[in-house]
């Protein structure tokens, strides 16, 4: 006998899973969420928070611009600080390497009638004071800027609880019950949970529970490392990338910046992954002091790391597959913070519709159907011995 | 990267005990003390509460770098052959992080720990690691604890025996423990007046003789009081205004006493210094006769992590230990000579226990219990709103109500009908959830005045034992220290050429 019975479940509290539970409660389904620890207790309380467009990535391109449109509104409309700040973003050369990627960017966003204007040092040390004097050249983005992950997870969180919807916090999925083509429920940890549709919305782990059903969703789990300093007093309000990394202002002052080399893992189904720090804190440290001198002394007290996946081509994953035809896979690759409120909507959209306005049509499983099993061995995607 | 056989991390009884034994049986030990600290650490309460109450000479560096080494020599002086073996003795250097391949992280050239000094950080390969890093202040808020002059024992004895650089005249001591009494023994034997020894139990649990021989020097045993507020005049305290309590710990009014002092240290217990531990993920167990988390360890001071020992106060502290050093310095050589022999060394055997005592002899079982009272009894002199984390100002009441920080003057209906017990609802008590929506312990100390604090609120808001509460995650760097400090200052051509870019189609992407 089912615990619970629900017409849609949604497996994963992250970022993802709970802007889609948001939507969906919002257009009045009867939604529970299911997540093995806390609200944003990976990636998407732990990510360095910044909205772009995604001038970059051409199928990301639709899913972003939506994305940035709705965090404007989500304060309102959630009734809880997100702290979003849409001050645009910021990208800046401080090597001519970097430089080349400037123009390579600029001409993407032009090519895709992105707003996007180009900045010469003596623009950008005004908008970003204290930048560094190597500084060649840069792009400025106005559609953006970032927000706190913490408290935007946990705002989807509490809305959505507030529309009805049922959160149920440390509890793991553990397996999926399919009957003729179709997700009949859920096995959780506290009993099984029947719905009429299921989200797949647990990061690293949905390919484990897409793997239950024979589905392949080929994701590779990676870690990621950033710091935090002490609170500066206000500098800039841009979301800031460059001389290798990516990062922002917190309200409070603290610089959070991340960037450099990831490491391969493996995760399992239930268990919360180690995320270890390691030395490379230092070598971002020092490319945030490069990037920023005049604040070279601020002391770095602390340092976090995260588990992200990613598909082989970085790109996020939203699909239906043929069978079971009621399951939604949804992966963000690395990019899911940014682009979550459109993530949801277009959850929601499939839901209820079967399809969305929104054009994911790039985001689908069937781009890797030449894709080998052993795809992870090949590209050296995969935990290192020791 | 620099390799050493042995490296021991703290300089105190523990740590040199251990350094000694190792290097007389011939290991190459590198023993590393933090001490003398940077003043712009000192003065952010980092790592031990000084409360602004060091002097001038603290910014002295050479001359505190001879006073710090002088205390260590002393601790040297019975056994030459140490000196003879050559422990290398780094001061004014402290460990900021420690690392070692594991399950997520496998990409490691072996343990190591990160190490920096007041002007640069370098990295450290250890085949054995002793952490003998002693114990921290416990920081309660009251009523004027954010001016200078509220400061912890430890604090006030690191001063005062390492430093010789306290400069208090008058001091107001909370706790009539032994941690108590014992720091108004060692302030009137530095020459400063202590006023008032404050307990809100009904008799002082620290030793009778201690007792009676301070109330000779003209210091007053306040029992059943405790503190209301402390009063102060240019960001320094002037005086203290404690309240007699009832047996609810509630304040009886009318009956406030206004004492002069420039200075109140809070002696009500001392917490482990596990952080390096937990780094390393070393098995964790929470034992409040020993002050709370704790490291498991067999009697040959190894914990659960292959290579890595523990010693002292930071294995666990009893207020026994601060009368008996002999406690700490036994485990110390213990931890030496095991550490020594898992090298290959040959040794001259474990020394007899000494100094190790029945549960009953170590002081109270449930320390955890008195520091609820205390912090009960100041909540209801002063109220809520007092700072339970200062870094960040956030008060209990804010906590309690799972604020959103001020600054971002948020109000919403939403917003209102949320608070701590609506979240205790949804999830068993997690301090890293509320620390990341209050900010309580995202300060510059990093949780470091304000973790039992706010474990012990949530442990009371949530009605669950406090052994149940999980210990909110440290991470590197241990210590704040500057990017222009921590960054590696010879980072390597590789390093900087094959620095990726955020996962990207078009850039490198290192395995
Ligand atoms: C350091 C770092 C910096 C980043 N920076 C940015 C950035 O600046 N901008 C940006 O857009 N993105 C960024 N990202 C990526 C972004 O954080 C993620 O893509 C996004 O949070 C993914 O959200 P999600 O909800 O899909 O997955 P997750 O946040 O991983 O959530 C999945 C949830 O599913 C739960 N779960 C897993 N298995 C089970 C199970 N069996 N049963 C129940 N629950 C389960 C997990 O506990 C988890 O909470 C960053 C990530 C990191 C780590
Ligand atoms: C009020 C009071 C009175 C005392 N009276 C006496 C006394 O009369 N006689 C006596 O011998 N002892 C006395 N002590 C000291 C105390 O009893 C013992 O020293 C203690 O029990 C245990 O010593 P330890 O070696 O474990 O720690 P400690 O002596 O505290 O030594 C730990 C050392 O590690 C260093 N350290 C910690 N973390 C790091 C890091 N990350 N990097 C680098 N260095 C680090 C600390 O700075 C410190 O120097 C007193 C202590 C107090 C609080």
């Amino acid at each position: 006998m089912p615990v619970d019975r629900a017409e849609i479940v949604i497996i994963g509290g992250g970022v993802s899973g709970l802007s889609s539970a948001y939507f969906l409660a919002k257009a009045g389904k009867d939604v529970v969420v299911v997540e093995k620890g806390m609200v944003g207790g990976e990636a998407s309380g732990r990510n360095g928070g910044m909205i772009s467009e995604r001038t970059d990535e051409p199928a990301l391109i639709p899913l972003a611009v939506e994305s940035v449109r709705l965090w404007a509104t989500l304060d309102d409309e959630l009734g809880f600080p997100t702290e979003f700040i849409h001050q645009g973003r910021i990208q800046v050369a401080v090597s001519e390497e970097e430089m080349g990627d400037i123009f390579t960017e600029r001409d993407h966003a032009q090519r895709h009638g992105i707003s996007v204007e180009q900045l010469d040092p003596s623009q950008i040390s005004e908008l970003i004071p204290g930048i560094s004097g190597r500084t060649l050249g840069g792009l400025f983005f106005a559609n953006g800027g970032h927000a706190n992950p913490q408290r935007a997870v946990q705002a989807f969180a509490w809305a959505f609880q507030d529309l009805g919807g049922r959160l149920y916090q440390n509890t793991a999925v553990t397996g999926i019950n399919v009957k003729d083509d179709k997700v009949t429920s859920v096995e959780t940890t506290v009993g099984d949970i029947a719905a009429d549709f299921v989200v797949a919305a647990a990061g690293p782990q949905t390919a484990l529970l897409a793997d239950m059903v024979g589905v392949h969703v080929p994701v590779a789990p990676a870690r990621v490392e950033i710091i935090a300093t002490a609170p500066l007093d206000p500098l800039f309000d841009i979301a800031l990338v460059g001389n290798g990394l990516y990062g922002r202002q917190a309200a409070r002052g603290n610089l959070l910046f991340g960037g450099g080399a990831h490491e391969w893992i493996d995760v399992d189904l239930t268990s919360d992954p180690a995320k270890p720090n390691t030395p490379l804190i230092r070598n971002i440290a020092r490319r945030l002091a490069e990037l920023l001198p005049a604040v070279a002394d601020v002391p770095v007290i602390r340092s976090w790391a995260g588990i992200v996946e990613q598909a082989p081509d970085y790109m996020p994953i939203i699909d239906i597959p043929d069978s079971p035809s009621n399951y939604i896979i949804v992966t963000a690759s690395a990019h899911g913070f940014g682009i979550a409120p459109a993530t949801g909507k277009v959850v929601s959209d499939l839901v209820l519709h079967g399809k969305s306005d929104i054009d994911i049509s790039g985001l689908t499983l069937n781009r890797f159907s030449d894709l080998t099993p052993d795809w992870r061995q090949n590209r050296g995607w995969i935990p290192a011995h020791h | 990267m620099e390799s050493r056989p042995l490296v021991v991390v703290g300089a105190g009884v523990s740590g040199t005990a251990a350094a000694i034994e190792a290097a007389k049986a011939g290991v190459p030990v590198t023993l590393i003390d933090e001490n003398p600290v940077p003043t712009s650490m000192a003065g952010l309460n980092v790592p031990l509460f000084f409360g602004q109450r060091f002097n001038n000479v603290l910014r002295d560096r050479a001359l505190m770098m001879e006073r710090v080494a002088a205390t260590n020599e002393a601790q040297y002086e019975a056994i030459s052959e140490a000196e003879e073996a050559g422990v290398d003795i780094q001061l004014g250097t402290c460990v900021w992080g420690a690392f070692r391949n594991s399950q997520n992280s496998r990409l490691l050239d072996g343990p190591q720990i990160g190490l920096a000094d007041h002007e640069r950080s370098w990295m450290m390969k250890y085949d054995r690691l002793i952490v003998a890093t002693g114990s921290r202040d416990l920081s309660f808020g009251f009523a004027g604890c954010d001016l200078a002059g509220a400061m912890g024992a430890n604090g006030a004895h690191s001063l005062m025996s390492r430093y010789q650089a306290l400069s208090a005249q008058r001091m107001v001591i909370l706790g009539g423990g032994l941690l108590g009494l014992k720091t108004a023994k060692m302030a009137l034997d530095n020459g400063i007046d202590v006023a008032a020894i404050v307990d809100i139990a009904p008799s002082m649990r620290g030793e009778k003789t201690l007792a009676t021989l301070l109330q000779s020097k003209a210091t007053e045993l306040y029992t059943s009081h405790t503190v209301k507020q402390a009063v102060g005049n240019n960001g320094d305290i002037q005086s203290v205004v404690l309240v007699e309590i009832d047996d609810n710990l509630e304040p009886i009014a009318g009956t406030e006493k206004v004492i002069t002092a420039d200075t109140v240290c809070l002696a009500i217990g001392l917490v482990p210094n596990i952080e390096i531990l937990s780094l390393l993920d070393c098995d964790l167990t929470f034992k409040s006769e020993l002050g709370g988390y704790v490291p498991t360890h067999d009697d040959r001071m190894r914990t659960s992590v292959y290579g890595v020992f523990v010693a002292g106060d930071a294995a666990g502290f009893h207020e026994a230990m601060v009368h008996n050093p002999d406690i700490a310095r036994n485990q110390g050589r213990i931890a030496g000579i095991a550490a020594a022999e898992s090298l290959g060394a040959t040794t001259k055997g474990f020394p007899p226990l000494k100094g190790e005592m029945s549960e009953g002899q170590r002081g109270p079982t449930q320390v955890h219990t008195i520091w609820k009272q205390w912090l009960h009894s100041l909540a209801n002199a002063a109220g809520q709103d007092t700072f339970a984390c200062q870094c960040e100002e956030i008060t209990r009441s804010e906590i309690i109500g799972l604020e959103p920080p001020r600054y971002l003057e948020w109000e919403s209906e939403q917003m209102n009908r949320r608070n701590l017990q609506t979240q205790l609802k949804d999830n068993p008590v997690n301090p890293n959830q509320v620390k990341r929506l209050t900010r309580a312990g995202t300060g510059t100390c990093q949780g470091r005045n304000c973790r039992e604090q706010v474990a012990l609120l949530l442990a009371e808001e949530s009605n669950t034992d406090i052994a149940d509460v999980p210990l909110s995650t440290y991470r590197p760097p241990l210590r704040p220290l500057p990017l222009n400090v921590i960054w590696p200052d010879d980072e390597s051509e590789d390093v900087r050429n094959e620095w990726p870019k955020w996962f990207s189609p078009n850039n490198k992407v290192l395995g």
